[in-house]
């Protein structure tokens, strides 16, 4: 059974409907790559996955359990993280108290803070700084280690490599690496499309809302993304 | 001699506005929203106490704080829970402003309605009148105790907010509502939370108020405006600013009566609107 299932979802802002009949599933310990252009509905997509926003038509179940219309607290308590686009960690709190909010779901799990410290070691002697003094690439990080810190079964990131240089990018996709695991799946929106694909079991396609391509990454060509990227 | 005496006075009168701006401070701070309803809250307290000491007459007079902040504690929640929060939500930032004018109007009226207009006062007996010398001043140990219980509720206040799960998760929710549900937070009940502590703050500084002065249903309005200017003063949402903010308003309040016995809050007014002019972002400029 999928860990999470999305069946038919629309989704509009007052008139206007940004994601148009998308269906997807996901197993537990997969990847999926979501790519597309601007404005192509991927962070409405992902939102509406998190409970931030809702979908007017359409189900989304979640570890078995039908979650449609459920508010983003109960979706994170159930397992479900967010690595959002501009990474907005809280500008009051210093990078060890924007790693401690992602413990309030109260989650049990692999990740603990210093797990967290493992994988991204420089948090550790940043830890008392306030998180916006950080460099891109370090906010990235607190970002991350901030939705694993909700052990969840489900992560999903938004533009992991957004503004940030190539060789911090390199570095925070081998760490992505590290993270993967059996038990948690990822549904990662990513403009590098061959990274995506590289990274990923599944890639989705969407252009104006809607679902173009579709498939095993392995079974996907690139030629055939770029042709769905670009509506050709 | 006399003028220290006039800056050791103001500076007692202080602790008590600084108090008013507590709760309204932590409300901006945290949701943004500027409660016009708070000078109500402060005489809700001053009520609750008179009543509380009428029923329960062999209580002493300052243990009563407690039940008065307490209540507070509950009707701020309530009031946030059921009305307010759907003015939050509604992402514009007039909706709330409106709400708690119009609340204010009301819980005026109702004061009147169920309390009448008389003035009323709380008989802080022995304490009320007891004083101490201080640097060869003889200055009411119940102001003192009024000053060193506001410094106290800023400093446990800040603690709470720096040092502690709930401080952390308010900070995080003032930032970003919508980010903190992505953690599992409902904001709404934060600020729940948030609204209760700030009516708790009102009414028990309206408590303490009482003991000093004689209050009316109407007595709110005027308290607002030195709520308000303590908050403008110190820097909006910063409660260090707030406790500054209201020590430079008694300070300045107690001297422009020395200068014109008439004035009466005239310089309190005149430096509000001074600071409004020279350091618009008062005195912290910033938020806590």
């Amino acid at each position: 059974m999928p860990l999470l299932e999305v069946d038919n979802v629309n989704v509009f802002y007052g008139d206007f409907q940004a994601i148009s009949g998308v269906s997807l599933a996901l197993a537990a310990g997969e990847v999926l790559a979501l790519i597309g252009a601007n404005g192509a509905g991927k962070t409405t997509l992902l939102r509406t996955l998190t409970g931030l926003h809702q979908p007017r038509r359409g189900r989304i179940r979640f570890d078995g359990a039908d979650v449609t219309g459920l508010p983003a607290e109960a979706l994170a308590r159930r397992g479900m993280a967010m690595v959002p686009e501009g990474r907005m960690l809280f500008p009051s709190l210093t990078v060890e108290e924007n790693l401690q909010m992602g413990t309030l779901t109260r989650r049990k799990g692999p990740w603990t803070l210093g797990a967290v410290y493992e994988v991204f070691p420089v948090l550790k002697d940043l830890r008392q700084r306030n998180a916006m003094q950080l460099s891109g690439g370090q906010q990235q990080m607190v970002a991350i280690g901030r939705a694993l810190l909700s052990n969840p079964r489900l992560l999903i990131c938004d533009e992991l490599s957004l503004g940030l240089a190539p060789l911090i990018v390199e570095e925070i996709y081998r760490t992505f690496e590290r993270i993967r695991g059996a038990d948690l799946s990822i549904v990662l929106v990513e403009q590098d499309v061959a990274r995506a694909c590289a990274v990923s079991d599944q890639v989705t396609c969407l252009l104006k809302g809607q679902v173009t391509l579709q498939g095993a990454s392995r079974d996907i060509a690139l030629a055939q993304v770029t042709a769905a990227y670009f509506g050709e | 001699m006399d003028w220290l005496s006039t800056l050791i006075n103001g500076l007692l009168l202080g602790g008590l506005y600084a108090l008013f701006g507590l709760g309204l401070a932590l409300v901006f701070g945290v949701m943004r929203v500027v409660n016009l309803a708070h000078g109500e809250f402060i005489v809700l307290g001053a009520y609750a106490g008179f009543f509380l000491v009428g029923w329960f007459s062999t209580v002493p007079v300052w243990a009563m704080l407690i039940p008065v902040v307490l209540i507070g504690y509950g009707f701020g929640w309530l009031l946030q829970a059921t009305l307010l929060n759907r003015a939050v939500r509604s992402g514009n930032v007039l909706t709330p402003l409106v709400l708690t004018f119009g609340l204010s109007v009301l819980l005026r009226n109702g004061m009147v309605e169920l309390f009448g207009a008389d003035s009323r006062a709380v008989d802080a007996g022995a304490l009320g009148s007891a004083s101490m010398d201080l640097l060869g001043i003889s200055v009411g140990v119940y102001p003192v105790l009024m000053l060193l219980l506001a410094l106290a509720l800023f400093a446990s206040l800040q603690w709470v907010l720096q040092h502690t799960e709930f401080g952390r998760t308010v900070r995080a929710t003032a930032d970003f509502p919508d980010v903190v549900r992505l953690m599992g937070v409902k904001p709404e009940r934060v600020f729940c939370q948030v609204m209760g502590l700030a009516a708790a703050f009102a009414m028990g500084a309206g408590y303490l108020l009482a003991q000093r002065t004689l209050l009316t249903p109407f007595s709110g309005v005027e308290r607002m405006l030195v709520a308000f200017e303590v908050v403008i003063i110190g820097g909006l949402g910063s409660f260090w600013g707030a406790i500054a903010g209201g020590l430079v308003l008694g300070v300045a309040q107690l001297f422009g009566q020395r200068i014109d016995s008439n004035a009466g809050s005239l310089y309190a007014h005149l430096l509000f609107l001074v600071t409004l002019m020279v350091r618009p972002k008062g005195l912290a400029g910033g938020r806590a």
